[in-house]
């Protein structure tokens, strides 16, 4: 039976229960944390120092030079030149087709509008893998097979992000294009001009989502490429690690270059971020 | 019937129009590359789908006078000076040239760099040299390659071992979730330390997070093992070392194991606001009627919390489905005895190693009717009920 509120006996099982939850939740913390802490402490070993059990938790002094010796065994330049252009161009071409895409769909009204609507929410229900092996004829059929285009165009396009940004836009009152119409204003325009601005927080999450998601795209690249100019982040660590085979202490400063960017844009950007996820879930 | 009173309007076409223009580059991007490979996922499945390297545009013609010097050359699997001088024009690297194929009057000369091919052939005496195309042969061959998958051991394995990577990693992060979740809201944790711990596993790439799960999971010097048998030792136990890449009871486990760690963190957070969100009346109502702290977490916080459980159970369920490239990086094939090779890694290596494009697709279908079957799910039954848009 839990003591009243207020007596002695409560406050100590109170204060007991709290330590317990707190000592858990570091636990927690430190478990979800520690395989990052030993993917940058092996990076900072040297070779048999990496192997040594009990394991060397804190390198001293720190072994940097895996860095420069992972960065040059493989063209990791060249991967991260593509990985930032294809995620930067895939960003803005999503951004700009969701736009219209998004306010169409929130704030026109015209013929088709429910049956294209739902033609949408449809193709959330296909796999992406199940249109594997038929776009891989596809691609090569159109001779994109190869080529950057057929990293970035199929991926302009997100319905997800269509939907999200439709209920930002859905918050303009009707007035606003009402009385830009009026002054002669033209939808594109308005667009662009008053609408975007209101739903730039939407919008920013969409390109953080965006530009996150072909950061890390695997399958796509893999499969619609094999050529070491063409590979991304990824794709060229998954050759680096057949090349390199049990080098741990080398693939792992070659892991921690791969997901600097990453933390470093969630951490200037983590307001978009946990938004984001909080409204919608992260798929 | 009623012609609704809008199709009247003017301004309702012009509207039309307009929504149209705005629409379509996300049709035009939709219809190519979501719909039109959407419907051929279904019709390559009764084909059988073959590649061919056939001749494209002719780049050479060899001099009659260097004929003999050239098939000398090819017939001993190398390549004529002047063919690499041809194929260097073409952006090949002499070094990575190489015969791949020797048939009667034909060669096929391989970029291994730049995956471009090149063809000699001798017709009429006389040889030519051709860029490679690949052409694609359909030959329509009704359901044997369904019937083919289903009496493949391998795609029944691959079915199992998803769904039982599926039945365990789903419901073991959910309730780990919702534990961690309930931990949570009872202190307050330096928020963006926390924050960044949880956001982590689920927004870096996840070659590069299966690659350190790789070196953990190693036998002799890996993390894992001396942990648990730190921790044994420490109760007077000892235990063997597991060897969770190579032995193939240990496959999975070792898959789950990761995701698990992955996604826990996002779903608490989910979580987490769903019970942030419940109104604090029941809880003081509760309290008032004496119910204990884990009676009104079983009879409170639970049922509330139901929405978000049941969608954090649908997305994850799809995603699990879908498993491949923990699989590719953790085990750099498909696990030991294939232990881990799950359904979209069945689709992968059947069409991109082996070439059989039309059972890859039929196999992939399956794959399509489980999620279709959850999305449904979701749509028809939860969408009304759940309501994660706070």
């Amino acid at each position: 039976m839990p003591g009243k509120k207020g007596t002695a006996i409560y406050r100590i099982r109170r204060a007991l229960w709290l330590f317990v939850v707190y000592v858990l939740v570091l636990f927690i913390v430190a478990t979800m944390a520690l395989p990052f802490f030993w993917m940058v402490s092996t990076s900072l070993k040297n070779k048999t120092d990496a192997m040594r059990i009990p394991p060397i938790w804190i390198p001293k002094p720190p072994y940097w030079e895996n860095y420069p010796i992972a960065w040059n065994s493989a063209p990791f330049a060249r991967y991260f030149i593509n990985s930032f252009f294809i995620a930067i161009v895939t960003t803005i071409g999503e951004v700009l087709t969701t736009i219209f895409a998004a306010y169409t769909f929130a704030k026109m009204n015209f013929f088709g509008k429910n049956f294209l609507f739902n033609l949408l929410l449809g193709t959330l229900m296909i796999p992406g893998e199940m249109l594997l092996v038929p776009s891989f004829i596809l691609v090569h059929r159109i001779g994109w097979y190869n080529t950057y285009q057929v990293l970035i165009v199929p991926w302009i396009v997100s319905v997800f992000g269509i939907f999200l940004l439709r209920q930002f836009f859905r918050t303009i009152p009707e007035e606003f294009w009402d009385a830009a119409r009026i002054d002669g204003c033209s939808r594109v325009r308005f667009v662009l001009q008053i609408a975007v601005p209101q739903v730039r927080p939407g919008i920013a999450t969409v390109a953080l989502f965006k530009f996150v998601g072909s950061w890390n795209a695997f399958l796509w690249v893999l499969v619609m490429t094999d050529k070491v100019g063409l590979r991304t982040i990824p794709v060229g660590l998954r050759y680096f690690i057949m090349d390199i085979g049990t080098e741990y202490h080398l693939l792992m400063a070659a892991a921690t270059m791969a997901i600097v960017p990453v933390i470093l844009l969630f951490l200037f950007t983590q307001k978009q971020f946990v938004q984001g996820v909080a409204r919608t879930g992260l798929r | 019937m009623k012609i609704p009173q809008q199709y009247r309007s003017k301004r309702f076409w012009r509207e039309t129009g307009e929504a149209y223009l705005f629409l379509l580059p996300t049709l035009l991007v939709l219809g190519v590359f979501t719909f039109y490979p959407f419907v051929n996922a279904f019709v390559y499945s009764f084909y059988d789908i073959r590649t061919r390297t056939v001749p494209g545009p002719l780049i050479y013609s060899v001099a009659e006078e260097e004929s003999s010097s050239w098939e000398s050359f090819l017939s001993r699997g190398r390549i004529p000076p002047e063919l690499v001088a041809v194929a260097e024009k073409y952006g090949s690297k002499p070094e990575d040239l190489w015969v791949r194929l020797r048939q009667k009057g034909r060669w096929v000369i391989k970029d291994e760099a730049n995956q471009q091919e090149y063809i000699v052939t001798k017709e009429d005496g006389a040889l030519r040299v051709y860029q490679a195309k690949t052409q694609w042969a359909l030959e329509p061959v009704g359901w044997s390659n369904f019937r083919q998958a289903f009496r493949d051991p391998d795609f029944t394995k691959a079915i199992r071992n998803t769904v039982l990577y599926v039945g365990i990693s789903v419901p073991a992060t959910i309730i780990l979730a919702l534990i961690i979740a309930s931990l949570l809201n009872q202190v307050m944790v330096g928020k963006s330390v926390a924050r960044l711990a949880v956001y982590l596993p689920y927004i870096t790439p996840v070659v590069a997070i299966t690659m350190v799960w790789r070196w953990i999971y190693d036998r002799d010097v890996g993390l894992m093992n001396y942990l648990i048998s730190s921790i044994a030792r420490f109760f007077g136990a000892n235990v063997s070392f597991f060897d969770w890449l190579d032995d193939a009871r240990m496959a999975l486990p070792a898959l789950i194991i990761m995701n698990v760690w992955r996604f826990v963190g996002y779903q608490s957070i989910i979580l987490l606001a769903g019970m942030m969100g419940i109104d604090r009346e029941y809880y003081e109502a509760a309290k008032v009627d004496g119910a204990s702290s884990f009676q009104i977490w079983r009879r409170i916080t639970l049922p509330l919390l139901t929405p978000q459980i049941f969608f954090l159970a649908v997305i994850s369920l799809i995603g699990a489905f879908k498993i491949f490239q923990e699989v590719l990086i953790l085990f750099m094939g498909p696990g030991p005895q294939k232990s881990a090779l799950t359904i979209v890694y069945y689709v992968f290596t059947k069409a991109f190693d082996s070439g059989h494009y039309g059972l890859a697709s039929a196999a992939s279908l399956i794959l399509f009717a489980i999620i279709f079957a959850l999305s449904l799910f979701q749509l028809t039954v939860l969408q009304r009920r759940v309501h994660y848009e706070r």
